[in-house]
């Protein structure tokens, strides 16, 4: 029996003022098995990005039940929320977001140090030499390409072995090809780490190559 | 709690940030330096001093004990006692004037030695070997004279001085005498032998002579216990006073605490500078890597692991720059020993302690904490879901409650530990509060003009515009030019205005009121001879002469003086030694009564005292209570009958204890006087010692030269160490303002896109400097006005008259403002050309 990874059980969210709130999540109730993959899409301002955030213990839902393996993180304090992230949840944004002054090897083992490991060296290099990356692991940010950071950011979120990747538009900022091989690389390491992953994307044709489609209209699944 | 392996982990991470990010963390390091560099020589040279006098404690005070029987000389009974316990030393000072036959004459402290003189440590002279010729019998007696003498009056040895109608002969120079004095150091100072000394066969009635005796106790002997039995021999004497060695050691050892705390207080004042320049570069610092904080967030890493990392950079900062400081503070002694002059005989060695080390290290850390507090809370407020929106809001220093009272318990120790190391506790703490009350004045004065230039009309001038929008923006470099400019500039100022103040007094006013010469040691059958010659060298001069006799305040109403007078009471130089009294049938003109009356029943019975209004009040002496005076070594009671305001400014024969004429005059007692020409003084002086060559003649403008010279020296000196509490903040705003300038880039080339040109962008830049440097100097010439005014008026004793100088002002706050101005230009050079491309790019 497939075990659920996350679990949205009537999730609101709203911002500003109680007397007249901006309500962005209306009740989301949705759940998500290891090994898993789900596609997040909907027009622009549909939520689709809060689920990411509350999903990550990054937002507090205004109300409703959040499971992560089982575990309700929606009373949880800042710490807890921290260790939820180093040992259950790996995120790809849409920017990469590696450390600038950190080389791809060093951004990577970031996530191995965030959980106390500090004996990954062979792993993480490893990893990007599988990635491709294994002549660039000493290089910073800022000497690799667009598709070579998000391949840094995506070894970063798969290093640690998670329950599940949260992928915020992770092709957003790359070409076509790029994205193309970007896609097949992340769905690939997902499956064979038997990682769930949910994917927010505006893009339909990646959106049909998950094993599920959530989509989102003005905060309620359509 | 963090395990030895987390700890691994955020030192190696703290190090690897630093290699790559020391460009964005040189101001904490500098800043921390300098002020910890500043910290370090005063603790290592005070260190050195203290060792130094500690150590030749016995050299100072010339013996094991010192027994000081003022101006009379112990009695032969007491001598044989004393020679029971071992070496006597004895020693006769008083002032009289050496005088070149061939003309030219000076006041000199002589100091008259026997032959087993000095029974510790050895007096150096040039030549090498006149301290032995002296102890030679010549055909002529041998004076060995200091520097000051020798060019004064231009004497090579083997030269003839008159002193008192005896010729001597120039054995040598002094160069240091163990037993340190001030006239060696600074004033005129001569040695003769006690058997030429005897030759003058002078009385102590007139001359004011002061004896001294030095004990050596044989090495053998039990120490303590001859020095118990010498002080017990005097016990009951209270015309004699005994010193040890400690107490020599003490009196020295408050004068280098009181030189130090100045200095430690202008270094923490330049270390809390700097302080806020860590917070403002960490701030920055850490808004620069708000995206890295983020990520960091979004990967597990707990706010409180972030803070440690770059808590423990600052820590790894602070090491570097105090062990650095301290290595180079500790070495400052050898350099600070080639500027004391050679009299002190004083050589100060470097002492590396790891306490002493450990003192600048905590200093450092306490600073580091109060100021890093702030900005390393505001990391909480960095979220790591503004990486899915990339939308990031810089944060600010965060002042919660939990953390006001960590800082406040941090100042509390900072202040506490500088306050319970010195003896000016009052002062100290004082000077603190009255620096973090300048710190919220300083602020408050950025504020009010951020609130004025919002409600200040809209001018049609686009230069104002921006020069306005830059001063109320969230990030306006106001509050930080203000505070870090501020505080040391009026410090600055308050120095100068201090300084030049008395300057005027020395150089102006006083000389002014001031008689040309003194007369002093003036006999009752010489006053006459002596005033008629000098109407007939000037019937126009102004003379005037007043008996006077040696006399010391003992007891107010029968309690000793020193246990009623504390230390740091400012009028405690009456109550201790001799001074000079005298009397008139009248009240003196100068010297209005403000308190009683002047006595109508003047009796030869009742001693009646009259005091100086300003002492009287500082040592706590009513109208009516009764005085105890040892006049001539016995001790008179009198009665308080009235209070004078004494004007000291005037140099005139001004008396803080007069008494009353009909009692006075079973008194031995001799003139003073005082004279006043249009005659050259130095050719009065020359023509009166000639004639009456054991009257001594002191030149007024001598004295006032060497005054001035001296505070010359002392407040370029003062005014020097506090330019670095400027230079710091100098550094803070540079800082402050590198941290803007890629705001201030993009900001300006949004202006060059929109068509406003360079010149514009320059004259809006010096707008908001000049804006907010005017506000901040009204504030500062204000309050060092009123600093400077406390002290000069109220402060200094002798009643001294403030008077604003613009000239300095202008000269001070224009120079130091076009140099942080041209600072800030060099600092933000990038920022007049910025190239569009970022921008496109959207980098």
């Amino acid at each position: 029996m497939k075990q659920s990874v996350i679990q949205f059980s009537d999730v609101r969210l709203s911002y500003g003022p109680s007397s007249n709130p901006v309500e962005v999540l209306k009740g989301v109730s949705f759940s998500l098995n290891s090994n898993e993959i789900i596609s997040i899409v909907g027009p622009s301002g549909s939520g689709k990005t809060s689920i990411i955030m509350l999903a990550a213990g990054l937002e507090k839902a205004t109300s409703g039940i959040i499971n992560i393996n089982n575990q309700n993180i929606t009373e949880l304090g800042e710490n807890a929320l921290s260790a939820i992230r180093r040992k259950n949840i790996g995120i790809v944004f849409q920017s990469f977001y590696l450390i600038p002054n950190l080389s791809a090897l060093e951004n990577v083992l970031l996530s191995l140090e965030a959980d106390q490991k500090y004996n990954g060296d062979e792993e993480a290099i490893n990893l990007l030499t599988e990635f491709g990356l294994g002549h660039r692991i000493h290089h910073l940010p800022s000497e690799l390409s667009g598709g070579e950071q998000q391949r840094v950011a995506i070894a970063r979120a798969l290093i640690n072995k998670p329950s599940v990747i949260l992928a915020d538009e992770p092709t957003g900022n790359l070409d076509e090809a790029t994205s193309e091989n970007m896609t097949k690389l992340l769905f690939a390491y997902t499956r064979a780490q038997q990682t769930a992953l949910v994917l927010v994307t505006h893009n339909n044709e990646l959106a049909r190559q998950c094993d599920r489609i959530i989509e989102l209209k003005d905060g309620n699944i359509a | 709690m963090l395990n030895l392996q987390q700890w691994a982990y955020i030192h190696r991470y703290a190090i690897r940030d630093i290699r790559r990010s020391y460009k964005k963390l040189w101001v904490i390091a500098l800043t921390l330096f300098i002020s910890l560099l500043l910290l370090s020589l005063t603790f290592s040279v005070k260190q050195s001093l203290n060792d130094e006098i500690e150590a030749n404690s016995k050299e100072l005070l010339g013996g094991d004990i010192q027994i000081d029987s003022g101006i009379d000389p112990l009695s032969g009974d007491r001598i044989k006692q004393l020679s029971n316990l071992g070496q006597i030393s004895e020693t006769v000072n008083f002032f009289t004037m050496l005088s070149k036959p061939s003309g030219g004459a000076v006041f000199t402290d002589l100091r008259a030695v026997d032959g087993v003189y000095p029974l510790y440590g050895e007096a150096k002279t040039m030549p090498s070997d006149a301290w032995a010729a002296f102890r030679l019998e010549g055909e002529l007696p041998v004076v060995l004279i200091n520097e000051n003498i020798q060019n004064q009056l231009q004497l090579s040895v083997g030269d003839e001085l008159t002193i008192m109608s005896k010729i001597f002969v120039v054995g040598g120079v002094i160069v240091s005498v163990p037993d340190l004095t001030n006239s060696a150091a600074f004033g005129e100072f001569a040695i003769i032998s006690k058997q030429a000394f005897d030759q003058f066969e002078l009385t102590s009635a007139g001359s004011f002579l002061h004896y001294d005796y030095r004990l050596k106790t044989p090495q053998s002997s039990d120490y303590q216990s001859k020095i118990e039995d010498a002080q017990t021999l005097f016990a009951n004497d209270e015309n004699v006073r005994t010193k040890l060695p400690k107490d020599s050691a003490q009196s020295l050892g408050r004068l280098i605490d009181n030189f130090s705390n100045f200095l430690n207080l202008v270094a923490v004042s330049a270390m809390i500078i700097a302080g806020i320049g860590i917070s403002n570069t960490l701030l920055s610092f850490i808004n620069q890597r708000n995206t890295s904080i983020a990520i960091k967030k979004s990967l597990g890493f707990s706010s409180k692991t972030i803070q440690l990392i770059y808590f423990y950079e600052i820590l790894i900062i602070l090491l570097a720059s105090s062990i650095l400081a301290y290595l180079l503070g500790v070495l400052s002694p050898v350099l600070v020993s080639q500027l004391i002059p050679a009299s002190f005989g004083l050589s100060l060695q470097p002492s590396f302690s790891l306490l002493g080390y450990a003192n600048i290290a905590f200093i450092g850390l306490l600073v580091v904490l109060i100021f890093s507090i702030p900005s390393l809370y505001s990391i909480p407020f960095i979220k790591a879901a503004s990486l899915f929106r990339n939308i990031f809001q810089p944060v600010s220093l965060h002042f919660s409650a939990k953390n006001i009272v960590y800082l406040l318990f941090l100042v509390t120790i900072l202040v506490s530990y500088f306050v319970l190391q010195t003896q000016q506790q009052l002062l100290t703490l004082s000077y603190f509060l009255a620096f973090f009350a300048s710190m919220l004045v300083f602020y408050g004065v950025a504020k009010c003009l951020i609130i004025i230039l919002r409600h200040a009309p809209n001018l049609p001038n686009n230069a104002y515009k921006i020069a306005s929008r830059n001063i109320t923006s969230k990030k306006s470099l106001a509050p930080i030019i203000t505070i870090s400019l501020g505080i040391g500039l009026t410090l600055l100022l308050t120095l100068s205005f201090v300084s030049d103040n008395l300057k005027k007094e020395i150089s102006g006013s006083i000389p002014d009121m001031a008689p040309d010469i003194f007369f002093v040691g003036v006999n009752k059958d010489e006053k006459e001879p002596l005033e008629s010659f000098l109407s007939s060298l000037d019937a126009e001069a102004v003379t005037e002469f007043n008996p006077m006799v040696s006399a010391s305040l003992v007891a107010l109403n029968s309690v000793p003086f020193e246990t009623l007078v504390s230390r740091d009471n400012r009028s405690r130089w009456l109550i201790q030694g001799d001074r000079r009294i005298s009397w008139l049938d009248h009240p003196p003109k100068d010297n209005p009564i403000v308190e009683g009356q002047w006595w109508q029943d003047d009796s030869a019975e009742q001693m009646l005292v009259s005091l100086d209004s300003k002492n009287a009040k500082d040592l706590g002496i009513k109208i009516g209570d009764e005085i105890t005076l040892s006049i001539l070594g016995r001790e008179v009671n009198g009665i308080v009958k009235n209070f004078r305001q004494v004007d000291y400014r005037t140099i005139g024969t001004n008396f803080a204890i007069m008494i009353n004429s009909a009692f006075a005059q079973k008194l031995p007692y001799e003139y003073i006087g005082t004279f006043k020409s249009e005659r050259s003084s130095d050719e009065v002086q020359s023509l009166v010692v000639a004639q009456f060559p054991t009257i001594s003649a002191i030149r007024i403008d001598r004295i006032l030269s060497k005054v001035s010279q001296m505070m010359n020296k002392i407040f370029i000196a003062v005014s020097a160490i506090s330019l670095v509490v400027i230079v710091i903040g100098m550094i803070v705003i540079v800082s402050a303002v590198m941290v803007q300038t890629n705001q201030r880039k993009y900001n300006n080339l949004i202006y060059k896109i929109l068509g406003v040109d360079f010149s514009t962008i320059l004259k809006a830049t010096t707008l908001e400097f000049v804006l907010i440097y005017l506000t901040l100097i009204i504030f500062s010439v204000g309050a060092a006005s009123l600093a400077s005014y406390i002290i000069i008026e109220r402060i200094f004793i002798v009643g001294l008259q403030w008077s604003f100088d613009l000239g300095l002002t202008l000269m001070l706050t224009v120079s130091t403002g076009v140099v942080t101005f041209l600072f800030i230009l060099l600092a933000n050079r990038n920022m007049f050309s910025p190239a569009a491309y970022p921008l496109i790019r959207n980098e």
